[in-house]
């Protein structure tokens, strides 16, 4: 209510402002005019003359120039009498009353926000014990740490919490501060990597593998370490190895760990076979141990699948590796050669594959 | 001097003064202004070794590297293509990996890119406006760009570039 | 509620604005006293509005409002109070809050001083005023409003971008802006002239003080700017030609022009029609640089805004007052009456080519600022004009008017004498001759044209001695009459020989810090010395420090020239938390005129740190100069004449009877 109150006065001081000189009548005002002007400049050419700053000569030019002006002046300064012209005024007046209001309420009601009370520092810090947010409580763990940086407990709480916000940048930021100030852990190191990974949008990055591996430097079987790990293999596309490290894990797994449902839908995930056809070693040796005909048809139905996959998506630098090995297994060279040409031409727009590309060649023995 | 005369001189000296600048300026345009490009840019045209230009793109993530005295190398991509850059000296404040950068400088024969200015840009947020356009325009652009990595993301550059103009 | 308040505050301003954009004109045309006097009441109340609604956006970031979005996004509850405060104009919104309340400001001193003005010029000049203002309050309420609320506010905001947390920013937006705002009341008046279709040496008169306040902040906001950005930025530069510079250097120059030119229209009745284009066009340029640093068309390192509403708002506001302006121009120009004859060699002569050369020096400007712009556009390629461009086209244009600037003063009003002036100032070329031998004797290495230009500026700052000499008869006459001379020499000629020395001793500034700058780039262990310029610079060691939001890596070094210890110069690099990045905080030394300049990089993971170590000799100087002119301004402001009439309103009226 006071708000409309404090509102109300603003704009009936607003229209005061408009209405008082409405209602002052008469010349009540000093006005200036061009003819000051000139005879302002005539005496100061009567000081300079006087202080010896012109010449006579000059200052009697100046005289006659600045006289002209101020005759040409005083001639057009207005010789009618003011006017005063009631119905503009009544207008006016009805302007500032009506109109002012409306324009104003018009404007500030879509904008403002009347309701809302204000929020200052102080009666936020009366307030808190109620009503307290987890983010609010993460922001006085933080102003606690802007102090006391190197408080690693604090480090420790804040950091999971950030993660579960979904604020990766800082949680890593967080873990990383955990490690320097309560020293070394796998947990800590594997939990780092997966804030990284996690901030890379579910890519375990370079950066985040490096995490993982000195996890497992400090604990072999650290199950996060070696969970991510897993992912990064297949993301690189070494399914295989993924499914072996995975494999690995479950083997070493307590029978109620929490998390063996999610390694064990990984590890169906590669090695069920998905719906990309997965050309890897493995599947290629294992249909070594089928009879020939069989071998041959399953083993050029996934080449030709994966084949047809790359012609319309060519940009698969693993894809093509895989292909250009796969006709090598088959003894196809021509075909290896063929494939390494498509291969060079579908990704020639982009340097850093196209580089990957000539790396994998090389490595199968496929060189320029 | 008649009024007309008088006109005149000053009409004359006018026209003077705004020839001798427009001949300043042509002058100038010639050879002191500086060309903008993209690493996809530099490996479509063929820029010449030695020819000055400000090279814009993100800091490709895990290139950075410190040699001795404070010379740095770095790559600079765009999504489409990357460029190594080699500089000697300071890097700004906020230069990062995966984020924006403008550096100006020349190609040397190596195809290298020897940087005499990287420029910092002010904000956290605020990406080089030369950067953002060009790689709006080539469709890599997103706001989380630096967070995701080169793989999984088709590249949306279907030009043909040769491969002898892409670096090494 | 404080909150709510300001922004009605604001909406407020805006009626008013919108009723004294109309009202006065009405009384003008009616030659109604009271309608006209509208004009003055509500400029001085839209000025207390939009005051309260400055104040109250100061307040919500001074206690830390977080319901207000602008406060959330730009302060946090750590900061220390001067960030807080200055804080409310380092963003968009805020900024150009201050914009409009320096234009109430403006407009509520023609208000309150603008007595000696007839009432229908006044009453043209609020109004146009109010255009201004009525445009950009609703640019501000519709598309940049700074007292939007979040329902549930966040308990901690966002802070301001590190690099702005420094005392340049308390005072450089608002000295610019108090420059860029200032020329809108000359734009003001040359719109209100064209409107009652009468202009005269009065006009000229009275818009000059307005003039002057205009161009003494934008030379004071411009230097100030260099010189943060100089300490501030780390790498020693102090001018970029980056856009946003340019778009404070265009007004400036133009602003330069038309005072120059108002000068003539003063004393001699002539340029009219020229002043007129000149003051619609210095506003415009004050526009154009708003638009092009608040829609963040440019790249470049001040465009901390970026949204294309905006842009478009502004372009608009852009096209109507720049083409309204000019059309009203082409339109009454031809009705104008032309003035006083004057020859080619003359002072009005010298002050045409003075005009000619800025302003063709502000095209040169406009144009390496919009080429790129327009190639992007039209061409479709990009690319930036740097300072090459600008040193092969500005700096000639800029050395013949350094030139001509000692003749200027000395030359008399309608024909001049260049022969004999040419005499008189033999003694300043002499000057300067002698320095170009002394400075190419004496300097090694270096361009072989600084000792040219420091040579120039000699005989720049000679040349307006010489001026002043001759006005008081120093060494003609005997010592008291010189004395009494220079006592009854009107200031605004003393402002004009500072102003003019200022112009000399920037440019013996620049030219030293840009040739004999040297650089010491190098990574440096606890106990390294480096050798800069004849100083030791030891560094002593690594520190961390806690500041209030932020951490503080301080390198400790200890400089001595020639085996004395001169003082320990502490860089450092901060790092703020909140938003995850860092500044430098370069350590200065003031020696004379020259500094040593340190500023830091990256720590390596040894405990070695790569340093920047710069020697600028007489490097103040580039600062000095515009201080100089910007007090040659006040000089020339606080000169009696400006003030005619109006602080003794009473003296006027009665001087004004025996006219009427």
């Amino acid at each position: 209510m006071t708000l409309w109150f404090v509102f109300a006065l603003m704009t009936v001081a607003a229209i005061l402002a408009v209405l008082l000189p409405l209602g002052r009548s008469g010349r009540a005002q000093n006005q200036g005019s061009e003819v000051a002007v000139y005879k302002d400049q005539l005496t100061e050419i009567e000081r300079d003359l006087a202080a010896g700053l012109i010449a006579a000569p000059e200052a009697e030019a100046a005289r006659v120039e600045i006289s002209r002006r101020l005759l040409a002046a005083a001639d057009s300064e207005p010789a009618a009498a003011p006017k005063s012209s009631l119905k503009w005024r009544r207008a006016a007046a009805v302007l500032a009353l009506v109109g002012l209001p409306l324009v104003t309420i018009g404007v500030y009601m879509p904008l403002g926000s009347p309701r809302l009370e204000d929020f200052p520092l102080a009666q936020r810090a009366r307030g808190s014990g109620s009503g307290m947010t987890l983010e609010n409580l993460v922001v006085q763990v933080e102003q606690h740490l802007e102090k006391n940086p190197t408080d690693g407990r604090g480090w420790n709480v804040l950091a999971p919490v950030l993660q579960r916000l979904g604020r990766f940048d800082e949680a890593v930021r967080a873990y990383r501060n955990s490690l320097t100030y309560n020293g070394e852990s796998a947990e800590r190191r594997s939990d780092l990597g997966e804030a990284v990974s996690a901030a890379a949008g579910g890519v375990v990055t370079a950066e985040a593998k490096i995490e993982f591996e000195r996890a497992r430097a400090i604990n072999a079987d650290d199950p996060k370490a070696n969970y991510f790990l897993g992912l990064a293999a297949e993301q690189d596309g070494h399914k295989d190895e993924a499914a072996n490290i995975w494999r690995a894990l479950l083997a070493k797994a307590p029978a109620d760990a929490p998390w063996r449902p999610l390694v064990q839908s990984s590890l169906a995930r590669v090695g069920g076979g998905g719906t990309v056809p997965a050309l890897s070693d493995e599947t290629i040796a294992a249909s070594k141990d089928m009879n020939e005909g069989d071998r041959n048809a399953m083993v050029r139905g996934m080449v030709e699948r994966l084949a047809t996959r790359l012609k319309q998506n060519g940009d698969d630098v693993e894809g093509w590796l895989r292909l250009v090995r796969a006709y090598l297994v088959m003894g196809d060279r021509d075909k290896a050669v063929g494939a390494s040409a498509d291969a060079r031409q579908a990704v020639a727009s982009d340097a850093a594959r196209l580089r990957q590309l000539n790396e994998g060649l090389k490595t199968l023995g496929l060189d320029g | 001097m008649t009024r007309k005369q008088r006109r005149m001189t000053i009409i004359g000296g006018s026209l003077a003064v705004l020839a001798l600048a427009a001949a300043l300026v042509l002058n100038a345009l010639r050879d002191s202004i500086v060309f903008f490009s993209t690493p996809t840019m530099v490996a479509e045209k063929h820029v010449a070794p030695g020819k000055r230009f400000r090279l814009g793109g993100l800091v490709q993530p895990g290139s950075l590297q410190r040699g001795d005295n404070l010379a740095v190398t770095f790559e600079v991509a765009d999504g489409g293509a990357k460029l190594p850059v080699a500089y000697k000296g300071i890097l700004p404040d906020l230069f990062r990996e995966g984020q924006g950068v403008v550096a100006e400088g020349v190609l040397d024969a190596n195809g290298v890119f020897k940087a005499d200015t990287v420029l910092a840009k002010h904000d956290e947020t605020y990406m080089p406006k030369d950067v953002a356009d060009a790689l709006k325009k080539q469709g890599h652009w997103k706001d989380d760009y630096g967070k995701v990595s080169d793989r999984g993301k088709p590249a949306a550059t279907t030009a043909q570039g040769n491969p002898q103009g892409a670096v090494q | 509620m404080i909150a709510e308040t300001g922004h009605y505050a604001l909406v407020l301003a805006l009626g008013l604005a919108l009723i004294q954009s109309i009202v006065p004109l009405i009384g003008a045309r009616l030659r109604d006293d009271a309608l006209m006097n509208v004009a003055r009441s509500t400029a001085l109340a839209q000025l207390l509005f939009v005051g309260a609604s400055f104040i109250a956006l100061v307040t919500l970031h001074v206690v830390s409002d977080f319901s207000v979005a602008n406060v959330y996004e730009n302060s946090h509850s750590m900061k220390p109070l001067l960030y807080k405060i200055t804080g409310v104009w380092g963003n968009h919104e805020g900024s150009m809050l201050l914009w409009v309340s320096i234009l109430a400001l403006f407009g509520g001193l023609v208000a309150a001083l603008g007595n000696n003005l007839p009432l229908s010029l006044r009453a043209h000049v609020l109004a146009v005023q109010a255009w201004i203002a009525s445009a950009f309050y609703l640019f501000i309420l519709v598309t940049s409003n700074p007292f939007l609320r979040i329902a549930n506010p966040p308990i901690e905001g966002r802070d301001l971008n590190p690099v702005l947390q420094d005392i340049g920013l308390a005072v450089h937006p608002p000295m610019l802006y108090l420059g860029y705002v200032g020329f809108s009341i000359s734009f003001s008046f040359a719109i209100a002239a064209l409107m009652e279709g009468r202009i005269d040496a009065a006009w000229a008169r009275w818009v000059r003080p307005w003039t002057l306040v205009a161009w003494i902040f934008l030379t004071l906001g411009i230097a100030m700017g260099s010189y943060w950005a100089y300490y501030e930025l780390g790498w020693g530069g102090w001018w970029f030609w980056d856009p946003v510079e340019n778009a404070s250097l265009m007004p400036w120059l133009a602003g330069t022009a038309l005072l120059h030119s108002a000068l003539v229209m003063e004393k001699r009745n002539a340029l009219k029609v020229w002043t007129i284009l000149l003051s619609i066009l210095t506003f415009s340029l004050s526009l154009l640089g708003t638009f092009l640093v608040r829609s963040g068309v440019i790249t470049s390192v001040h465009a901390f805004a970026t949204d294309p509403t905006r842009g478009v708002f502004i372009l608009l506001i852009l096209c109507l007052f720049i083409g309204g302006s000019l059309s009203l121009f082409a339109g009454r120009a031809g009705s104008l009456k032309q003035g006083g004859l004057f020859a080619p060699i003359s002072r009005e002569g010298a002050l045409v080519l003075n005009n000619l050369l800025l302003t063709v020096a502000c095209a040169v400007v406009l144009f390496g600022t919009l080429y790129p712009l327009a190639m992007e556009l039209l061409a479709d390629f990009k690319m930036s004009v740097g300072a090459p461009f600008y040193n092969l086209t500005f700096a000639p244009l800029f050395t013949l008017l350094l030139l001509a600037v000692p003749f200027g003063p000395m030359l008399a009003w309608k024909r001049g004498d260049l022969l004999g002036v040419t005499q008189r100032l033999l003694a300043a070329g002499v000057a300067g001759l002698v320095v170009i031998a002394i400075v190419w004797a004496w300097t090694r290495g270096g361009s072989a044209l600084a000792p040219l230009a420091i040579g120039l500026g000699v005989f720049v700052i000679a040349g307006a001695m010489t001026d002043l000499a001759e006005r008081t008869g120093l060494f003609r006459l005997p010592f008291a009459t010189t004395l009494h001379r220079a006592r009854g020499l009107p200031r605004s000629a003393w402002g004009s020989v500072f102003a003019h020395a200022g112009l000399g001793v920037a440019l013996i500034g620049i030219v030293c810090e840009t040739t004999w700058n040297s650089e010491y780039i190098a990574t440096m262990k606890q106990n390294d010395v480096a050798h800069v310029a004849g100083y030791d610079v030891k560094l002593d060691g690594l520190f961390q420090r806690q500041g209030p939001n932020f951490r503080e890596m301080i390198a400790e070094f200890n400089v001595s020239h020639e085996g004395e210890t001169l003082s320990v110069m502490t860089p450092s690099k901060r790092s703020f938390t909140t938003r995850g990045s860092s500044t430098t905080e370069a350590a200065l030394l003031t020696r004379g005129a020259s500094q040593l300049y340190i500023s830091l990089g990256d720590a390596t993971a040894e405990g070695a740190i790569a340093v920047r170590i710069y020697h600028k000799p007489l490097v103040l100087l580039i600062w000095w100069g515009p201080v100089l002119m910007a007090f040659g301004g006040m000089l020339s402001l606080s000169d009696r004449r400006l003030r005619v009439g109006a602080p003794k309103p009473a003296r006027a009226k009665q001087r004004l009877q025996p006219a009427e």
